[in-house]
């Protein structure tokens, strides 16, 4: 990851000493829609809206505009991209992790195996969470605890069959206790659990590490471990890979073209949104907003798509959330 | 430094004339934009956030302060002059304001707002300034069960705006209810009510039934009526100002919705809404004239609006103690602060201590200008109802629709809208009371999730509404609101057979 | 319901009482068919359930103070008016859902519902609300960049 920045870093430093001119045409004269099946505000349309200033700004593209399609975990929005994307190279959409458990968990006959990866672009960690008199010190003292009794161990975090949901089973599951017996009691977001976690009415929590970082700084949380599989400059808590407990779940988001979109349609969108994610533009918004680049090519992407879409459905229905 | 010289600088920040500039400019356009029907608060400070982008974190602070009262105070003058609440938290406003309007009152209606926003947002921002750390300890450690007791107080007091008849009011309550119960839940992922349309996956909208109700089905039914009874132009009767009665009608109210909107405003899931049914129900009870409530009694206009805006006060409270937005408007304000790289959450006290203070300064400054700014403008408002009906309507549907595509272009929104429309006839037409339905939509997912999360929590055991000392106090004062009036009713009714 | 037998004062409140009794049904029938169980508590059904009782209750009280006199005085009404109203939110609703875009359909909406009140200068209606439209439609896409509906007439800004 540190090498994608510097990486970064590079190619903006000689495309910025090379100069405008050398840019291809192609890509200038890109006008593109990015999609984001959000309402505004949320993750994936900041991300929208960041990957826009970033392709106007980095030249990449002549025009960006950003619409917002919310409903049902993103499925409403992937949808209508389905029908009015098809072959037509101009439109993007901006989606995640939540809408691969949204797809299977709301039995839509639409997900993302049926659209065109383009590039992955940020995976924000998740971290787990005791609150700071608990006399929980370490995973290890929590895998015991889920094994002494998976009932009253009390988790919260986001809403059902969401990331954090994942998660926790799947930390349930390493303690060797029944996934499907798990209390997560669901919260709206972040912050309601949040709320939960300091008052002290659960054992442990899930969030994305950012939404929970000034807590754990501050001291008022304990912070285990992050999903993420590489320890992170910045964050104390260290990987649950390099605790023990074979677990990764990285709360991506990437960048996807309509199906039927290929040749040099494809081609051109590819590079338009590498050299995007290359240029310092883009390495100055994440920095601001705290995002953590999770950078992967198209090819590459594609295969992640499927196994993650294969792996969230095994859990969601370990944990009864999926047939 | 103390906080006193932090507020001190703070306000040496915001009182320079080109920050007054922004602030003024902040609280025209937040008004102009929220007057408009179906547009509330939140997403007025949505649409203009990128336009304070523009400025220096500073002037951006305050123009955003002005946007955000402006568009609040926007939310009730529609409320009050059109009977179209553009928020949930001004459908209260709603019901006096009207009718207040009606008679004539339009200009005392939006003045008792105006002082009366401004009254409890001053002392709202005091508080805020010197009791956030304080209150949040109290707020995080609200569980479920305290919330459940709450939302039986709430739904307790929502009889008070029944109306006539308890039959059609519970009926809209439970409309209401119904409603509440679309799309997925929170706590299972289990679809409820949604006949598999995906749409419906995420539940009804609040604004969506508020508008649809109110500003739809009103159209309708003056429409239905023009041509037998064809509405008057309203005149305004008497001076646009408070007369001095009005006044001492209007103080107390303004404290009373304060003190109970400011706390609750602070809770993480406290909301607008709910203070102000709390206040309404409060006021009427506390009235020397009850007979005038339900006909445009001041009390319930002044009340209710100082308990929104001191509720929006409170929800900063969580929002910069913790990091944490308790609200469609506070989530757009933490990306505000996001966007100048400011983390609201335990270190911003200690971290950002001149920001914080330059925040509740702007919040002052926005607040003065607000009152100035609007309260002459009060007749010009008042002007609005002139408009010959036909266009009035008119203009109130396009607005009220277009404010519906803006927050989700979908036409299954639109549909919905109308049908909330036809249903808004219906119930003004045959005499049911419209506020019980949108109570029951906010209060019913809330309760519905607070009882379940406790039960789970408790692993089923119902005993743990009773064992938090918290919760079980606000049960038995529920109980004992709903049980009290049939006991001395049923007391005086008795003694009258006696005499 | 409505055997020529049997009278019923209050028909209005006969049929409001149908109409709750079927949201009762329709709702403890989506309840009796949800898969989810909650593992610890309440499922997502309980709700479901109180709220069909509720309206079974609510639905009874219609259906006895259907056979009382009516308490509430209802107007006549001008269903001309109330026609064309639907007829502008219905332009509106099929002008987004064609494609026609949000400057035709509240044009549309416009014109119909002054049409409703009693306005017989159409096209003096309908400028002035395709103004509006444009109005709106400028302030709202080109300043604040919120997109509304496109249709033709939008794309020419």
């Amino acid at each position: 990851m540190r090498n994608y920045f510097k990486l970064g870093l590079l190619a903006a430093v000689v495309g910025g000493t090379l100069g405008f001119g050398t840019l291809q045409a192609s890509s200038q004269d890109l006008e593109l829609t990015i999609m984001a099946p959000a309402g505004a505000g949320g993750g994936w349309d900041s991300a929208s809206r960041s990957m826009q200033e970033a392709m106007m700004a980095s030249g990449n593209a002549k025009s960006v505009q950003v619409i917002n399609v919310p409903g049902a975990g993103g499925t409403v929005g992937l949808a209508q991209f389905i029908g009015s994307a098809k072959g037509n190279p101009s439109q993007l959409l901006v989606a995640g992790i939540t809408l691969v458990g949204a797809s299977i968990s709301n039995q839509s006959p639409v997900d993302l195996t049926q659209v065109t990866p383009i590039a992955r672009l940020t995976g924000d960690p998740l971290v787990i969470v005791v609150p700071k008199d608990s006399p929980i010190k370490s995973m290890d003292d929590l895998l015991a605890t889920i094994k002494k009794d998976v009932a009253t161990t009390i988790w919260v975090g986001g809403s059902a069959g969401g990331a954090d949901h994942i998660l926790a089973a799947l930390v349930t599951k390493a303690a060797g206790a029944d996934p499907s017996k798990i209390n997560y009691v669901a919260y709206s977001g972040g912050g309601e659990s949040l709320a939960a976690m300091l008052g002290g009415q659960a054992t442990a929590g899930v969030s994305g590490y950012g939404e929970w970082e000034g807590q754990i700084k501050s001291g008022d949380l304990r912070a285990l471990a992050i999903s993420y599989p590489e320890p992170i400059e910045g964050i104390e808590a260290k990987p649950l890979k390099g605790q023990g407990l074979d677990i990764e779940l990285v709360n991506w988001r990437g960048i996807f073209a309509g199906p039927g979109v290929e040749g040099a349609d494809l081609d051109a969108l590819k590079s338009a949104v590498e050299k995007t994610v290359k240029s310092a533009e883009w390495q100055a918004i994440l920095k601001t907003r705290g995002w953590t680049d999770y950078y992967a090519p198209s090819n590459e992407f594609k295969a992640f798509i499927g196994s993650e879409t294969e792996r969230v459905k095994t859990i969601l229905t370990s944990i009864g959330l999926a047939n | 430094m103390d906080t006193f010289s932090f507020l001190i600088d703070g306000f040496a920040l915001a009182i320079q004339p080109a920050n007054l500039i922004y602030a003024a400019i902040g609280v025209l356009i937040g008004t102009a934009v929220g007057v408009l029907p179906g547009i509330g608060p939140a997403l007025t400070v949505a649409l203009l956030l990128p336009v304070t982008f523009k400025l220096d974190p500073g002037g951006s602070i305050i123009m955003f302060a002005g946007i955000y009262y402006g568009g609040m105070y926007g939310g009730s003058t529609t409320a009050i002059l059109l009977n179209t609440p553009g928020e949930s938290a001004s459908v209260v406003t709603a019901l006096e304001g009207n009718k207040m309007a009606r008679a004539g009152r339009g200009g005392p209606a939006l003045a008792t707002a105006a002082i009366g926003s401004f009254v409890a947002a001053l002392i709202a921002t005091a508080g805020l300034a010197v009791l956030a750390p304080y209150l949040v300890k109290i707020a995080v450690k609200f569980g479920p069960w305290d919330y459940f007791g709450l939302m039986l107080i709430a739904f307790v007091t929502v009889s008070a705006t029944f109306g006539s008849s308890p039959l059609r009011g519970l009926t809209s309550l439970a409309f209401g209810l119904w409603l509440g119960l679309m799309g997925i839940d929170q706590l299972t992922g289990q679809a409820r009510l949604t006949f598999g349309v995906p749409e419906l996956l995420d539940g009804v909208e609040v604004t969506t039934l508020a508008v649809g109700l109110f500003a739809i089905g009103e159209a309708f039914f003056v429409a239905s009526r023009h041509l037998y009874k064809p509405e008057k132009p309203i005149p305004v009767k008497g001076s646009i100002w408070m007369t001095r009665e009005d006044w001492k009608r209007s103080w107390k109210p303004w404290l009373r919705g304060t003190i109970i909107g400011f706390p609750i405003g602070a809770l993480p899931a406290g909301g607008a809404e709910i203070p102000t049914f709390l206040s309404y129900t409060i006021e009427r009870k506390l009235s020397k004239n009850p007979e005038e409530f339900g006909h445009g009694a001041i009390e319930g206009v002044a009340g209710p609006e100082a308990a929104n805006n001191a509720s929006a006060a409170g929800t900063l409270v969580p929002l910069l103690t913790l990091g944490l937005p308790t609200s469609a408007t506070a989530a757009v304000m933490l990306a505000g602060f996001q966007q100048y790289n400011i983390q609201p959450g335990p270190l911003l006290f200690t971290q950002h201590a001149d920001l914080v203070w330059g925040l509740v300064a702007s919040l002052f400054i926005a607040n003065v200008m607000l009152l100035v700014l609007n309260l002459p403008l009060v007749g010009m408002w008042v002007k609005l109802l002139k408009i010959p009906l036909p266009w009035l309507y008119a203009g109130i549907l396009v607005f009220a629709s277009m404010g519906t595509i803006a927050a989700n272009p979908s036409v299954t929104e639109l549909l919905l809208l109308t049908g909330f429309g036809v249903v808004g006839f219906v119930m003004r037409r045959y005499d049911y009371p419209i506020a019980p339905a949108v109570v029951g939509l906010i209060l019913g997912p809330l309760a519905d999730s607070a009882l379940r999360r406790s039960l789970q929590m408790s692993l089923g055991d119902p005993m743990i509404l009773l064992q938090h000392p918290s919760s079980a106090i606000m049960i038995g004062i529920a109980v004992v609101a709903l049980v009290a009036p049939f006991v001395f009713r049923g007391l005086s009714k008795f003694r009258q057979d006696e005499d | 319901m409505t055997q020529k037998t049997l009278h019923i004062p209050n028909r209005p409140t006969a049929v409001i009482a149908v109409v709750l009794f079927a949201i009762a049904f329709i709702t403890y029938w989506d309840a009796s068919h949800m898969k989810v169980r909650a593992t610890y508590g309440m499922s997502a059904s309980a709700a479901s359930y109180f709220v069909a009782l509720l309206f079974v209750a609510l639905a009874i009280g219609h259906l006895i103070s259907a056979f009382k006199p009516s308490d509430i005085e209802v107007e006549a009404a001008d269903w001309m008016a109330v026609g064309w109203i639907g007829f502008a939110l219905a332009g509106l609703i099929g002008s987004i859902w064609l494609g026609g875009g949000f400057i035709l359909g509240s044009t549309l909406l416009f014109a119909l519902t002054a049409r409703a009140f009693g306005r017989k200068a159409l096209l003096v209606d309908l400028c002035l609300g395709a103004v509006i439209g444009v109005l709106v439609f400028l302030l709202f896409n080109k300043l604040l960049t919120l997109a509304l509906p496109q249709g033709p007439l939008e794309r020419l800004f």
